[in-house]
């Protein structure tokens, strides 16, 4: 039973992992908490339910051309929408996003209405047994393809001259435009990667979820709650914050009651404000100098 | 040609929303030579140096680079022709190692001769290498000082902003920077400093120049002001 309810949570944790890391991305590099973050989750799940049962395309490319196609979305998001209103307040930012994401969610309200679509299984596998543990093949899916990504994600962000560069953007843009760096091409590159990552989130859950127009809703709430678990900003706890958010709202849901399924994200975001504020991994409030 | 100015600044005008700052200053850079700018707060020395690396946007003027025009272009391109600041604020990446730090400021150069570069920075500032894993905010100011010229060396730049170099260090540093500075001049680097700390501008610099209100009002060769401090403190200040 624990173990069952550990997977579970897990393989829905590793989704919030990945909206939320998604999130910080954007975060880290424009201080922008994108606020229509979710319906970009949105978005991807439709856009890859398009090409699979409209276009007829297999899954995986299918993945693949959503993917880029929101990369793409994000880059023309900032350059067009956020870039424009930089300098000026930060509410401005937030309510572009707002607006932003509402707008997707209306597109996706005018050709699907209100309807549920249900998406064709991608994963068929027969699921693993082991004792009286049942591992499905949309958790096996779900969990490896995002620890790859993370995997290549850190990686890069370690290991490389571009991560080390992305990381001195992070840490004082300044600092990067003293070494030559073209700040606001980096910054695309980070609503593009964060937008296509959020979209991959909604990639993986389609299958195995309903989709409808407003599904991103839930996303952006658990994406804030694990991103505050962890400490806002930093990226490995945003994909901690995931996944005991996930797990967490297993137990919940098993050992208390299962209403309170839909409500950890916010008893988390709460907890942790009155606890530990600064997250698991976030540093008391620097001030920058 | 030494007399051929490197950089060349002519009737610049930078603002800040509608305050004005520099008030078409004019002056030259020549090849080789560290020249400081002196002026009471608010006279126009630090946005002289961020109007000619394109962190300001001159609103009119020209800065010319060895013949190139570089008003107006956006800080990473102006990088691109060799022009690299040490900001005031020094502006590193904490929680990178000290060895990032520097090798990063090589990025835009590319990559072949970066370890060897690296090496001359190391037997530049040996202090830097038993440091070299260390996250830069571990260091104390002065080290931190050496990284941020350090990383500013090493895109072997035609010509260094250097924005205080002695701010908020010890006198001996002080010293240590002066020293720096020799170093850098006999490598032929071309300097423009602003620099509160006279004793260290006369001791480094070549040449000086006074802004006021955002115009040039006063310069000449260091050594021909050689013990008259005072006059230039008078003009300065007053």
């Amino acid at each position: 039973m624990l173990m069952q309810l550990t997977l579970g949570g897990l393989s829905q944790g590793m989704i919030y992992a990945l909206v939320a890391l998604s999130l910080t991305v954007v975060y880290r590099s424009t201080t922008v908490v994108n606020f229509g973050h979710g319906d970009f989750v949105m978005a991807g799940a439709f856009l890859s339910y398009v090409l699979v049962v409209l276009a007829g395309i297999a899954f995986l490319p299918a993945a693949a051309l959503a993917m880029i196609a929101m990369f793409a979305l994000g880059v023309l998001f900032n350059r067009g929408l956020i870039r424009p209103v930089k300098g000026g307040p930060h509410i401005g930012l937030a309510l572009m996003c707002i607006a932003a994401g509402y707008l997707l969610r209306g597109i996706a309200r005018m050709v699907w209405g209100r309807e549920v679509l249900p998406m064709p299984p991608a994963f068929d596998m027969e699921p693993i047994f082991i004792g009286n543990l049942v591992i499905t093949g949309d958790a096996v899916f779900i969990i490896g393809t995002v620890l790859v990504l993370l995997l290549v994600f850190f990686g890069l962000l370690a290991l490389t001259d571009l991560g080390k560069m992305v990381q001195a953007v992070y840490q004082s843009p300044r600092g990067a435009r003293l070494i030559g760096l073209n700040v606001e091409r980096f910054d695309d590159f980070a609503w593009g990667v964060g937008a296509a990552l959020g979209a991959l989130g909604g990639i993986l859950v389609a299958p195995v979820s309903l989709l409808h127009p407003d599904l991103g809703a839930s996303f952006l709430i658990k994406g804030f709650a694990a991103m505050t678990l962890g400490g806002f900003g930093s990226l490995g706890g945003a994909v901690l914050g995931g996944v005991l958010l996930g797990i967490a709202e297993q137990y919940a849901g098993a050992y208390i009651d299962s209403a309170l399924i839909e409500i950890t994200a916010y008893l988390v975001i709460v907890l942790v404000l009155f606890i530990r504020p600064q997250g698991l991994f976030g540093r008391k409030a620097v001030v920058k100098v | 040609m030494p007399d051929k100015p490197l950089l060349e600044i002519r009737d610049l005008h930078v603002g800040y929303g509608k305050k004005p700052i520099l008030r078409g200053a004019s002056y030259d850079v020549m090849p080789g030579e560290c020249l400081t700018l002196l002026g009471a707060n608010g006279s126009g020395k630090s946005t002289s140096l961020n109007a000619v690396c394109g962190f300001v946007r001159p609103s009119s003027g020209s800065v010319m680079f060895d013949g190139t025009e570089t008003a107006g272009l956006p800080p990473h391109r102006i990088f691109a022709h060799g022009i690299a600041q040490v900001s005031q604020a020094r502006d590193l990446f904490p929680d990178l190692s000290v060895e990032d730090n520097l090798r990063l400021g090589a990025m835009r150069r590319g990559g072949r001769e970066l370890s060897q570069t690296l090496e001359g920075i190391y037997a530049r500032f040996p202090r830097l290498k038993e440091r070299r894993r260390q996250p830069t905010r571990t260091l104390s100011g002065g080290e931190q000082q050496m990284v941020a010229i350090g990383r500013a060396l090493m895109s072997r730049p035609r010509l260094l902003l250097l924005d205080e170099p002695s701010g908020g260090l010890s006198p001996q540093f002080c010293e240590e920077i002066a020293q720096i500075i020799d170093a850098l001049k006999l490598e032929g680097v071309t300097m423009l400093m602003v620099e509160q700390n006279l004793n260290l501008a006369f001791r480094a610099a070549d040449r000086f120049i006074v802004l006021r209100d955002g115009q040039v009002v006063d310069g000449g060769d260091v050594r021909a002001m050689a013990g008259d401090h005072d006059a230039i403190v008078r003009n300065i200040y007053l």
